[in-house]
């Protein structure tokens, strides 16, 4: 395993591939490159240009090779760098579509004929499909090699109508640009402040998705009602390694408390942050005591709720229908606690829904029951 | 078979000993001249207030129908005769592209072929 360790950390893990803006484009390449790129080792079928994986590419070239099989057209194109064969399927249900429609010509010939205009527009669609050698092609699709030859597997393929090269002048000016600024620019993931001191990049997003998910699994568990971070820091340390824990021996509790990486602190912030965003805690009051509230066993918040819409659902303007959504968020907020956000909010009423306290008259209308 | 890929080379390079026998290459010219019962056609082209003739041979392209004194691109290999050393291209494909702006066509040539020398060189250094 040791042996290919080597060509495999070069590539980035196949997990963050999508960070990638190349990936999920049709890369416009030079064929030479194209034919050039290394497939990866995690995944047939996703190629390097130097750091960018890639599976879909864009070619422009002149059809130097042709060859027609039953369904499909295997068209050799040549951008000047090099050539490359190219899969082009034929579409059979346009082929049946325009059988069905030869015969029955319009006597009449005059007026505005339905079938006369699809019949116009797919021989446009059927010349612009047949194309001759040295004719320019325009081709998108997915790589693959099959015989250890590299084909592009076409899912759109059209003939180029340049009479005086202008689209292939364009394209020569554009490439040289296009590569500068992206193709040969290493691809970065992007990291916080916290993954640049440790050494793998990913692990950030990683460390992070578990500590939210450590920290729900505890709330719900010990039925958590309002917290300050310092309650909940421990939880975390597992997920940091401290690398003076093997070597060293024992320290007192109160240099560990001073040790504590402010990798911690940051990990634990940056929970909270998502915990408020999904609406699972909010804080009632903002002051200098950080105080949390689970928004869920915030016992104070249901009742609000309840009393709010039980009051609310007497007057004849909300009787029929119930509150909407941000009325009630309004009244709360009066109410309750000026901080309360729509997540936490959402949260609550889906919570009272299930406990049928409350119940959805429509998307965002809530009557009691 | 794939052919091999078609460089683009100027007109003015294709005698010279950049191009080599055998080689396929793509240029461009105006239409002077085309002898049908020779299968051969001269494109010519201006540079530096030099006239550059490239002799084409038409056999893989016939019939077409000659526009004299139209742009032409050319795309086929080199032909190189021993004796008198007369260079031909036997062309594959014969297009006019006639109001192509051949200035624009050869900035575009000098900035594919800059970019690939700069990328090459910097690949070498490493």
């Amino acid at each position: 395993m040791d042996g290919n360790q080597g060509d495999a950390e070069d590539e980035l893990p196949s997990l963050l591939w999508g960070l990638d803006p190349v990936f999920s484009a049709y890369a416009q390449l030079y064929i030479k490159d194209i034919l050039q790129m290394r497939e990866s080792q995690q995944v047939p079928g996703i190629y390097f240009y130097k750091t960018h994986p890639l599976f879909q590419v864009d070619v422009l070239g002149t059809v130097v090779y042709r060859k027609e099989r039953d369904d499909f057209y295997c068209y050799g194109v040549d951008d000047s760098t090099g050539v490359i064969n190219c899969l082009c399927w034929k579409d059979e249900n346009l082929q049946d579509l325009r059988d069905s429609l030869t015969g029955d010509k319009d006597p009449t010939g005059d007026g505005f004929n339905i079938e006369e205009q699809l019949r116009k527009l797919l021989e446009a669609q059927r010349i612009s499909t047949v194309v001759e050698i040295g004719d320019l092609l325009r081709v998108r699709g997915s790589l693959k090699t099959s015989r250890e030859q590299r084909e592009i597997t076409a899912s759109l393929f059209y003939k180029v109508n340049d009479p005086v090269m202008s689209m292939q002048i364009s394209r020569m000016l554009e490439m040289p640009q296009l590569y500068r600024d992206c193709y040969d620019k290493p691809f970065h993931v992007p990291s916080t402040e916290l993954s640049a001191s440790s050494t793998d990049p990913s692990s950030f997003q990683c460390i992070l998705a578990q500590a939210v998910y450590i920290l729900k699994e505890f709330l719900k568990e010990k039925e958590v009602t309002r917290f300050r971070p310092y309650d909940v820091e421990y939880l975390l340390h597992p997920l940091i390694q401290q690398p003076s824990t093997d070597t060293s021996e024992e320290q007192e509790p109160g240099s560990l408390q001073s040790t504590v990486p402010s990798q911690i602190r940051n990990l634990l912030k940056e929970t909270l942050k998502i915990l408020q965003v999904e609406g699972e805690i909010f804080r009632k009051v903002l002051s200098q005591d950080e105080v949390y509230n689970v928004t869920e066993h915030d016992k104070d918040l249901l009742a609000a709720i309840c009393d709010i819409l039980r009051e609310d659902c007497k007057v004849e303007k909300y009787a029929e229908k119930g509150c909407h959504v941000l009325h009630i968020l309004s009244s709360v907020r009066q109410r309750y606690s000026r901080n309360l956000n729509k997540e936490a909010l959402d949260v609550v009423l889906k919570f009272l829904e299930c406990n049928s306290e409350i119940i959805s008259t429509s998307d965002a209308h809530y009557t009691i029951l | 078979m794939l052919p091999a890929a078609a460089v683009f080379h100027f007109p003015w390079e294709i005698s010279s000993e950049l191009v080599t026998d055998g080689a396929s290459i793509r240029t461009f010219g105006r239409l002077s001249k085309y002898l049908p019962e020779e299968s051969k056609a001269i494109i010519t082209s201006h540079h530096a207030s030099v006239e550059y003739q490239v002799a084409v041979k038409t056999t893989f392209v016939e019939p077409f129908a000659p526009i004299i004194g139209a742009q032409y691109t050319v795309l086929g290999e080199i032909e190189k005769s021993e004796g008198d050393g007369e260079v031909v291209v036997h062309a594959r494909v014969f297009n006019c592209v006639d109001g192509v702006d051949v200035a624009l066509l050869q900035k575009a040539v000098n900035e594919q072929r800059k970019f690939f020398r700069e990328r090459d060189g910097e690949a070498g250094t490493h």
